[in-house]
């Protein structure tokens, strides 16, 4: 009985690899013939990496709690004042390691509580 | 007339009138039968039409309403963040025009506690660390820590230390550039999560510190940014730093050219003697969600002995991991936290030994802990609700646990106590159970602690 060779079949695979790849690069550029003839506005770039600020969808509370607690107990807002809150914030921003704008979220969220 | 009669006559009127009522159904009603009841398909067919139409209309409707929902909650959505960045842009401006501007914070942590070690004197000891912080600007940040302490055995007496010297400048919203001296991320557990006795649930360091660097004087990035397509977050901090120097077995520098005992790295980054060689290192952790992180970190070197030629590798590296889970069914908050560290050092290189033959460097000492914390804080007891139980296993190999303790292998349970007095306050009782390699027993410990963060 002849053997499939090996050589064919990485060969085979290559070529069908190839050709899924090609098919799902058509698929992500969101151009099959039904939606550009039925939608004639174009669709928005398939989104392969999104990149997406977690404070965005977060309130400077929920940011606090999360974060803060990580590592320590949730100190009260009312413990410092908002001028020294924004000392502290900007230094555990370092230490936690958060974006600019979780820091300012976290800072606003403070400085608020703090003064009321 | 009887009754039968009647009923039989009943009965012969009623079939004869039968023929009669069939004529009444004349061919008119008929034809009017037949004319309504084709008004009535039609009707049907209308009402049909109609139905359709309405929930057509409807669809119609009701994608029109979602439509003009989501703009308008996008067009929502984008005011508020705009008018959110300018809010913050002009508070920025206004906050700069104030007078005092720069912000000062003193900070830091302050604590005594009470040991009794077997084998060695009970003591009292205090520690007191102050912190400068100064918020220069928006962008520009710096810290000063010091340490001053008592000195347990030997001659006594009161030392001081500088924990932290450093100066930070935001550079975006991802990266953060520093230079000066700051607590080293290797490790995790020591320079991010419990650096201050206030915030560590034990009072005693872990083994595996023995294998850290506790700070680094260089310059570093660090920073947070967030994985891809929403998977979580991820943090960084890089840095090239003053690099180790090597130590001998009872852990003093090695000589010139003497590393036949070698053991390990001695991180006095104050020695200008031993610091020609860098070390460059950094940790890297991912938080699939708030709660937990998981980190890898590592430093690598070439150190050599004060004022010789020779220099040999060292490789630390180090995992780590946290996490938290708070809940009304657990009735307050359980936390876990753990590390492993591997240094390599020496590998490889062979040297003449003192008695004229050769022997190979190196030795690797690894070490790691788990600790466990449960604070029942909503159970609605009072007292009770301020207690934390926490348990720590740590453990140490190699030639370092040879140059600490005279043991190829220690390990230890810590079972504590803790009561919060404030979020920043803690009381700590804890007993530490000691072994040694062989099955021997170690030194046994108890710590009381008053720790109070500010």
């Amino acid at each position: 009985m002849k053997m499939f060779p090996a050589f064919h079949f990485v060969k085979a695979a290559t070529i069908g690899l190839a050709v899924a790849t090609a098919v799902s690069l058509t698929g992500c550029s969101g151009s099959s013939p039904k939606q550009t003839t039925a939608a004639k506005k174009p669709l928005p770039p398939h989104p392969m990496f999104t990149f997406k600020d977690p404070a965005d969808n977060e309130s400077g509370a929920q940011i606090w709690s999360q974060n803060c607690m990580r590592c320590h107990q949730l100190r009260s807002p009312a413990q410092y004042t908002p001028a020294q809150w924004g000392v502290i914030v900007q230094y555990m921003r370092l230490k936690a390691g958060l974006t600019g704008e979780q820091a300012k979220k976290v800072l606003a969220f403070l400085q608020s509580a703090s003064a009321h | 007339m009887r009754r039968s009669t009647r009923v039989a006559m009943c009965l012969a009127l009623g079939l004869a009138a039968l023929p009669v009522a069939g004529l009444r159904a004349d061919p008119t009603t008929q034809q009017k039968y037949d004319a309504l009841k084709a008004q009535m398909a039609a009707m049907a067919r209308q009402m049909a039409s109609m139905q359709k139409q309405m929930a057509a209309m409807k669809k119609r409707q009701a994608a029109m309403a979602a439509s003009t929902q989501s703009t308008d909650q996008k067009a929502i959505d984008r005011s508020v963040r705009r008018l959110y960045k300018k809010v913050m842009k002009e508070s920025q401006k206004i906050s700069a025009l104030e007078p005092g501007n720069i912000q000062v914070l003193i900070a830091g942590d302050v604590n005594f506690q009470f040991q009794h070690q077997q084998g060695h004197a009970s003591t009292f000891y205090a520690d007191s660390s102050p912190m400068i912080q100064v918020r220069v600007d928006k962008n520009i940040f710096i810290n000063t820590a010091f340490d001053f302490y008592t000195q347990s055995g030997g001659a006594g007496g009161v030392n001081s230390d500088i924990g932290a010297a450093n100066l930070n400048y935001e550079l975006n919203d991802n990266i953060t550039l520093g230079g000066g001296l700051i607590s080293s991320p290797i490790g995790g557990i020591v320079g991010i999560y419990n650096p201050a006795p206030w915030n560590r649930w034990v009072v005693d360091g872990s083994l595996e510190d023995n294998l850290l660097p506790p700070n680094e004087l260089g310059v570093w990035a660090r920073g947070g940014v967030p994985a891809p397509n929403n998977l979580g977050y991820l943090t960084y901090f890089l840095f090239a730093s003053n690099g180790p120097a090597s130590t001998s077995t009872n852990g003093t520098a090695n000589s010139a050219g003497s590393y036949n005992s070698y053991t390990g790295l001695n991180y006095g980054n104050w020695n200008p003697a031993a610091q020609n060689g860098k070390a460059i290192g950094g940790r890297v952790s991912y938080l699939p969600i708030p709660n937990i992180e998981v980190g890898y970190s590592f430093e690598y070197a070439r150190p050599s002995a004060d004022g010789s030629p020779v220099t040999i590798n060292s490789l630390v590296q180090a995992v780590d991991f946290n996490a938290y889970y708070v809940n009304k069914k657990i009735d307050g908050l359980f936390r876990v936290r753990g590390g492993w560290t591997w240094d390599q050092v020496g590998q490889g290189l062979v040297v003449a030994n003192a008695s004229g033959g050769f022997s190979s460097l190196g030795g690797d000492s690894n070490g790691g802990q788990i600790e466990f914390a449960y604070q029942p804080s909503m159970c609605g007891i009072k007292y009770l609700n301020r207690v934390m139980a926490a348990f720590r296993y740590d453990r140490i190999d190699g030639p370092v646990s040879q140059a600490l303790s005279g043991s190829d292998h220690e390990q230890r349970y810590t079972f504590g106590l803790d009561y919060w007095l404030h979020s920043n306050a803690v009381l700590k009782c804890e007993y530490e159970f000691d072994n040694l390699s062989g099955g021997q027993h170690g030194a046994d410990a108890v710590f009381m602690q008053f720790a109070v963060g500010i």
